[in-house]
């Protein structure tokens, strides 16, 4: 078939985030035989979030490997296999259950590389389903991003859309150093266009997602869909958001974060991360050290979690993360009265 | 669980208001319905009553500081309440720890950010001193519309489009140094009121373009009917009309032909408005206010005489509402009876003219080839240009005179 079919087609095609995250563990190993999966119930059970469905009966037991309720035994087993020249893809059932891998993340994957002086490396894939509004209550909607942003050595990502799953998980593959990349739960079922060959989005590139003049969004994952719908709104009343899907949390792309303030005046960070500590506050001190401090017209505004746990209660549970009408508020009040 | 006391929202559009007083202070004993604080908009002073009986614990709010409608300003401790600290009203944080049930005790989980206390520095954005910095501009010099009077692009860019064309130097020139030995004096600052009045004349005088025109009128006519009118309400039961009355009466009969005096500014836009709402300016305690006689079109003498009463004595015991002190569609001022020959006024924007009357004496005047002695008074029409032409201004000050010199002619 000639190629611009094949790009003809590829353009109406919609699958879901987690077709499309499945789709790009599938083209992975079909190319690499150093490529493999490793988790809890990944296999026969086709993961917790139906994430690697069939590729068991595609690809094996050997290389589709569900593992005993180890987390610290999957992240050490994944670590030993990637310094050894393999590719592993690792999948935390919850992301929240990552607590139990730390010493293999941090203390090992991240350093190793810097250790050996650059004779080895570790070039493993760990995916996380994180955040809330499953009702899955404290231990199991956390959305933990920010910890590991905190680590040099890992590499962190957040992809909102289907097209993104696909091409920053591929990247990651090819990435010989560790990246995590945490899947919102609520964004599995959620469609949009994905190219059917392997395509690579790059790590640590944002995306401007809408252009605006009188504010800045800057949000990751469900929150850069959410901060999407709220400027769809807020154009509705006569303010112009620009909105920034960061993609990539660490190495963050600073540079159109600056530039979009540069333009707009006023920063508004949206994360579903508990607020104290988190990125909004990383984002806001870039902000405010670079030269574009001289160029804000309004307080830096964090819109982030509760400083609570997730609780189960559905209400609450809402209300302990920003929500789209949360973003219209901030970003409203911030553009009309200097102060969200 | 202590009451809440927060700051009430007492008029529509209200977002913010500042507590002018407090009536109470910490540890004092309520009771349900006793005023607590008096609270500013930006249209009046208003008593706020309390929410329970108990102990005043925990004042948060300082007076003068502009405050968000609904903010916590106090608790009210209710009999055998322990008098311990409630947690901070940390926005979310606290209504999640509360409805998982965290002890009130306990100190909150995230850290809150003191309230910074009211400085006298100044405020401005990071833009906004930039800007200022490229134009040599003294940021001191521009009125801050932000949140605490903060300055923004959008004020400084307003200041330098609106500035004079003067040097930086002269700018930037400060105010004298106190001297040591100057006699003494004393600083009072600007009471909620005394600031709105402030800002909206400042206002007004910096963005109105006003123009005045006087008229010199007979008030022969107008004199012997309010004589008879004083007679024909004593007799219905009416209070005794005055002057002033008598003027908005006629003012809001002939306002009826003359729309656009009776119009506001908005934006680029006249609003015409189909009520004629006569604002009259009155002092109380030192303050300008200016209650509204809404409808004035519609009412007959004893009405408006009545409704001027009633708006007299609320104004006096405090007991008016925002709504009752705003949203005129016209001004009068009457400086008469404190000897004012005649005056000019300042615009209540957004309207667009404001009616200041001297007062009546006796002059002698030209009648019929003699000179006469005729009780007189100046009429002065402040205008804005914008929206009111000089003719449109003199046929108004034309009909008045007519209907004060022939008030039979209204009928």
């Amino acid at each position: 078939m000639p190629s611009d079919t094949l790009e003809a087609v590829s353009e109406i095609r919609e699958l879901s985030y987690a077709e499309a995250v499945r789709e790009a563990l599938g083209q992975a190993m079909e190319v690499d035989e150093r490529v493999f999966l490793f988790g809890e119930d990944v296999g026969v059970y086709g993961g917790a979030f139906g994430v690697s469905g069939d590729l068991v009966h595609r690809f094996g037991t050997e290389r589709v490997i569900d593992t005993p309720i180890s987390e610290l035994g999957i992240a050490g087993a994944a670590v030993g296999a990637a310094i050894t020249g393999m590719r592993p893809v690792l999948e935390i059932q919850f992301s929240d259950f990552v607590t139990l891998a730390m010493e293999q993340l941090v203390n090992q994957a991240a350093k190793i590389r810097f250790m050996f002086g650059g004779k080895a490396s570790v070039p493993m894939v760990v995916r996380l389903p994180g955040g809330s509004g499953t009702g899955a209550a404290a231990q199991h909607s956390q959305s933990l991003e920010a910890w590991f942003a905190h680590v040099p050595g890992l590499k962190v990502l957040q992809p909102s859309t289907p097209h993104d799953a696909k091409g920053m998980l591929l990247a990651a593959i090819d990435d010989p150093n560790p990246v995590l990349i945490f899947e919102h739960k609520l964004l599995y079922k959620t469609k949009g266009h994905v190219p059917a060959e392997a395509y690579r989005v790059p790590i640590g590139k944002a995306a401007i997602r809408r252009e605006g003049t009188d504010v800045t969004i800057v949000g990751s994952s469900i929150m850069a869909r959410k901060a999407e719908a709220a400027a769809e709104r807020l154009a509705t009343d006569g303010i112009s958001a620009e909105v920034i899907d960061l993609r990539s949390i660490r190495p963050i792309d600073f540079t159109t974060i600056a530039e979009s303030v540069r333009k707009t005046h006023r920063l508004l960070v949206v994360y579903e991360g508990v607020k104290t500590m988190g990125i909004g506050a990383e984002i806001s001190a870039m902000i405010a050290e670079s030269e574009v401090f001289d160029f804000l017209d309004a307080p830096i505004i964090r819109l982030g979690g509760a400083d609570a746990p997730i609780p189960y209660n559905p209400v609450l549970e809402k209300a302990a993360v920003p929500q789209e009408d949360d973003i219209v508020t901030a970003a409203s009040n911030l553009v009309r009265h200097g102060e969200a | 669980m202590p009451i809440e006391v927060i700051l009430p929202k007492v008029d529509m559009d209200m977002e913010t208001g500042t507590i002018e007083a407090w009536h109470v202070k910490e540890g004092d004993l309520v009771r349900q319905g006793d005023t607590i604080f008096e609270i500013g908009t930006n249209k009046a002073v208003m008593e706020v009553e309390a929410p329970a009986s108990g102990a005043i614990r925990n004042i948060k709010a300082e007076t003068g500081v502009p405050i968000s409608v609904g903010t916590p300003v106090a608790w009210i401790y209710l009999d055998g309440e322990a008098a311990t600290t409630p947690s901070e009203p940390a926005a979310a944080a606290a209504t999640v720890a509360a409805a998982t049930s965290l002890p009130k005790t306990e100190s909150p989980v995230a850290p809150v950010i003191a309230a910074v206390p009211n400085s006298s520095g100044l405020r401005a954005t990071p833009l906004a001193r930039r800007i200022a910095r490229q134009n040599g501009l003294d940021l001191k010099t521009v009125a801050g519309t932000g949140p605490r009077g903060r300055v923004g692009e959008a004020d400084v860019k307003r200041h330098l489009e609106e500035r004079p064309r003067c040097t930086p130097a002269q700018e930037a020139r400060p105010a004298p140094a106190p001297s040591a030995s100057a006699p003494e004096s004393r600083l009072q600052p600007f009471s909620a009121i005394r600031r709105i009045v402030a800002n909206r004349l400042s206002e007004s005088m910096r963005t109105a373009p006003h123009f005045y025109l006087t008229s010199e009128i007979e008030m022969s006519a107008a004199r012997d009917l309010l004589g008879r009118l004083a007679r024909r309400h004593e007799r219905i039961g009416a209070p005794k009309p005055s002057l002033t009355v008598l003027i908005a009466r006629v003012a809001a009969r002939i306002l009826r032909d003359h729309p656009v005096i009776n119009a506001s500014t908005e934006g680029e836009a006249t609003r015409f408005h189909d009520s004629i709402d006569i604002g009259i300016a009155m002092e109380r305690d030192g303050d300008l206010v200016v209650p509204v006689l809404r409808d004035a079109g519609g009412m007959d003498m004893p009405a408006m005489t009545r409704e001027f009463a009633r708006l007299r004595e609320g104004m006096a015991k405090r007991t008016l509402t925002p709504a009752e002190l705003g949203g005129g569609t016209f001004t009068i001022s009457n400086l008469g009876m404190y000897g004012v020959d005649s005056f000019t006024a300042i615009i209540n924007p957004p309207q667009g003219a404001i009616l200041a009357v001297g007062r009546t004496v006796d002059k002698p005047v030209g009648r019929e080839g003699q000179i006469v002695l005729r009780p007189m008074a100046n009429f002065t029409l402040s205008s804005d240009h914008r929206i009111v032409d000089g003719v449109a201004a003199a046929r108004f000050m034309a009909d008045l005179r007519e209907a004060l010199e022939n008030p039979e002619l209204l009928l």
